[in-house]
């Protein structure tokens, strides 16, 4: 290793932790070149005192960035040291950190070296002597960067599992705000591009269990977010467009597996939460036409710290809204598992998540009528809508429904979180709740027992909104 | 009656075999841990009997299910307490199940077998990213673990094919034996607790930075050491590159 590695590697790895993705599962692979392989769940190497995961060496090829966004800590205008990566120096440090076990892949984003193809092309350098000199088969998330060439695009979906587009903030008035030179439209196309390539060799997968979605879930807008290209995704969705968005593969049966297929693992997406005015009733129903428009693994949210300061900006005492990204990922998980649509979460009149609640309470608080259900009767639609119940417990509660009733001891070792789920559920038509059957008291029930630290992130909250 | 067995999955199955032809068990021990004398019962050692256990193998894979029988291997490898009764618990009340016993969750024989099966799978995984390299002067990598179950042929597949071109020993400090595998073969051989290991020159180098990049990767904004020991128990900290001061 060169001696200005060390410098390097702190610098770029300090540039790039405010990508928050870091899964590594998605592809499942054997190791078909010489180094390493793919395990469909992923594996977290460490955790770092933040209690968040590494499982990927996250690291810019490059913080020297021809673009100003004010967000953002590499920005032109910011007084910090530029360095950039040598391809072949990156995958040196990937291949040693992987052989020792540290890492699980590679995830490499960059700034803007100059011009946005520039850029791509040098990572895709980086990524080729990986694959092709190294034998690498591990995990690489390539993040792409808006304006890049279909063709450069094309090239590197090839050789990454997932790749992935910040959408950067919840709307295109923000993103014109904060992020001038990024462009919506240079956003969305190669998401496109990748869903479209994706549907041309029929590898698409929908995010986890969103194959439950209903029908009528699928001609969901944009909502208040405005930003274009609804009606060509409408095109690609109805198959009324001309399909040929995507850069046709053709499949080369010399090449290595690995090769043959674009972006096994799928893409994902990123926005920033709290730095702007949007309400989670935007953010929700934008991230539920990314799920379904553009069939995204995920849709990430990072809670704004401020890294710079600017009239645009929160101040810099801001703290970060961990507490909102917590709900928005609740959010989140009932769009993806649980059969949830956006306007079912949230709704004109509640436009933000409560703090207090998780955000499945807080629909059956408000549709009190559907309840309480009878675990031994009801669909499995129902029991995944019951506060407490997840995917694992409805599966056991069916099993177990085939050979034996199901009772309330049989819940509680099933998993099912009592606490929560007994207010709102009948065992062999007994109820174990207590109290009474109205929205306010049950409410009183389930909130934290903390007045001073709601009342504390309620202002938080009112400040962050303002 | 109590019996004493030698520790090795064939010995289990030899008592489950005595179980049934010769006089029921009311304990099962490992004659390897400290057995505590018991005033009540006698105790008898059971002498391992390939014969015995294949046939016991053989019928649990019959009567209940080919799947049963990996679960009562896997749940064997654990540390659960007693983990041999409630395997027998297990094994007979799936004689009378067949092979829908797994869908009985609500079952204490069967959850306490399930719970049991359930962490040791959880320390597979966690292992799979939990183990620490470290190359040798020879080019081999070594890392050590001291794991609370037995999970080194557990974790054989998936590092083989990892890293199928590298040689490496997974060393397991606890039980005293390690795991060696190139080329996707690999068998397990006792390794002393005290194996003295040399490393290569640019180890010191590669651990450098590993260690500078985890610090780095922590967003100050955000620190939580309790969310941290709740992924990564203390327990897991010892053999851990980047915890080392």
């Amino acid at each position: 290793m060169e001696n200005g590695t060390f410098e390097k590697l702190t610098v770029l790895g300090e540039g790039a932790k405010y990508d928050v993705s870091c899964s590594s599962s998605g592809a499942d692979r054997t190791n078909i070149g010489r180094l390493g392989n793919a395990a469909c769940a992923g594996i977290c190497h460490t955790w770092t005192a933040d209690g968040r995961c590494v499982s990927l060496l996250k690291v810019l090829l490059s913080n020297d960035c021809a673009y100003d966004c004010k967000f953002c800590v590499n920005r032109r205008s910011a007084d910090v040291k530029r360095c950039t990566f040598e391809p072949r120096e990156l995958a040196d440090l990937t291949v040693e950190f992987y052989r020792r076990n540290y890492i699980e892949g590679l995830f490499l984003s960059s700034a803007v070296i100059g011009s946005p193809d520039r850029t791509v092309e040098l990572m895709y350098k980086c990524l080729w002597i990986l694959r092709e000199e190294y034998g690498f088969c591990g995990y690489i998330h390539a993040k792409v960067i808006p304006g890049v060439s279909p063709e450069l695009l094309t090239q590197m979906g090839l050789v990454s599992d997932r790749l992935s587009v910040n959408m950067e903030f919840p709307s295109g008035e923000s993103l014109d705000r904060l992020a001038p030179q990024k462009k919506p439209a240079q956003i969305f196309s190669p998401m496109r591009q990748i869903t479209q390539t994706q549907l041309e060799q029929r590898t698409l997968k929908a995010a986890g269990n969103m194959k439950r979605l209903r029908p009528e879930g699928l001609n969901v807008g944009l909502g208040e977010g405005n930003l274009p290209d609804a009606r060509a995704r409408a095109e690609t969705e109805d198959g009324s467009g001309d399909g040929g968005t995507g850069t046709a593969i053709v499949r080369d049966r010399r090449r290595r597996a690995y090769r043959e297929r674009f972006a096994p693992a799928g893409q994902t997406t990123q926005m920033i939460i709290g730095a702007t005015p949007e309400t989670d009733l935007q953010i929700v129903t934008l991230s539920e036409a990314l799920y379904r428009r553009f069939s995204m693994k995920r849709v990430y949210f990072s809670a704004y710290i401020p890294v710079a300061e600017g009239p645009e900006l929160p101040s810099l005492l801001t703290p970060p809204p961990l507490k909102r990204e917590h709900r928005l990922y609740q959010a989140d998980w009932l769009l993806r598992f649980y059969g949830f649509r956006a306007d079912e979460i949230l709704t004109d009149e509640h436009p933000f998540l409560d703090v207090d609640l998780d955000p499945k309470v807080v629909w059956a608080l408000r549709h009190l009528e559907q309840f309480p259900v009878e675990v031994n009767r009801a669909s499995e639609e129902e029991l995944l809508r019951i506060p407490g119940v997840g995917n694992t417990s409805v599966y056991r509660i069916l099993r177990q429904r085939r050979i034996a009733a199901v009772t309330y001891d049989d819940l509680k070792k099933m998993g099912v979180v009592l606490k929560r789920a007994r207010f709102f559920l009948t065992a062999n038509e007994r109820y174990y709740g207590d109290g009474a059957w109205d929205p306010s008291a049950l409410r009183a029930r389930l909130a934290p027992q903390s007045p001073q630290i709601s009342l504390f992130e309620a202002q938080q909250h009112e400040l962050l909104v303002r | 009656m109590n019996y004493l067995y030698d520790d090795t999955f064939e010995g289990f199955l030899t008592c489950v075999w005595h179980h049934w032809r010769t006089a029921r068990a009311e304990g099962i021990f490992s004659d390897r841990g400290v057995y505590q004398l018991d005033l009540t019962r006698y105790a008898q050692s059971v002498e391992t009997d390939q014969a015995k256990a294949d046939i016991v193998a053989d019928a649990i894979e019959r009567k209940i299910s080919r799947w049963d029988a990996a679960r009562v291997y896997r749940v064997f490898c654990t540390n659960e307490p007693e983990k041999e009764m409630k395997l027998l618990r297990y094994i007979r009340l799936g004689f009378k199940e067949g092979p829908k016993i797994r869908l009985l969750h609500g079952h204490p024989d069967v959850l306490a077998v399930q719970k049991a099966e359930e962490r040791f799978g959880a320390e597979v995984h966690r292992l799979c990213g939990l183990v620490r390299f470290s190359e040798l002067a020879d080019g081999i990598l070594y890392g050590a673990i001291e794991p609370d179950n037995d999970v080194l042929a557990f974790l054989a597949p998936h590092f083989c094919d990892r890293f199928k071109s590298d040689p490496f020993v997974i060393h397991d400090k606890r039980r005293g034996k390690a795991l060696f595998a190139h080329q996707r073969k690999w068998e397990i051989a006792a390794m002393g607790e005290d194996a003295s290991v040399l490393f290569s020159e640019r180890e010191a180098d590669i651990r450098a930075l590993w260690k500078q990049y985890f610090g780095v990767m922590e967003t100050k904004e955000r620190h939580n050491p309790k969310l941290q020991r709740q992924f990564l128990p203390v327990r897991y900290h010892k053999y851990l590159t980047e915890l080392q001061g």
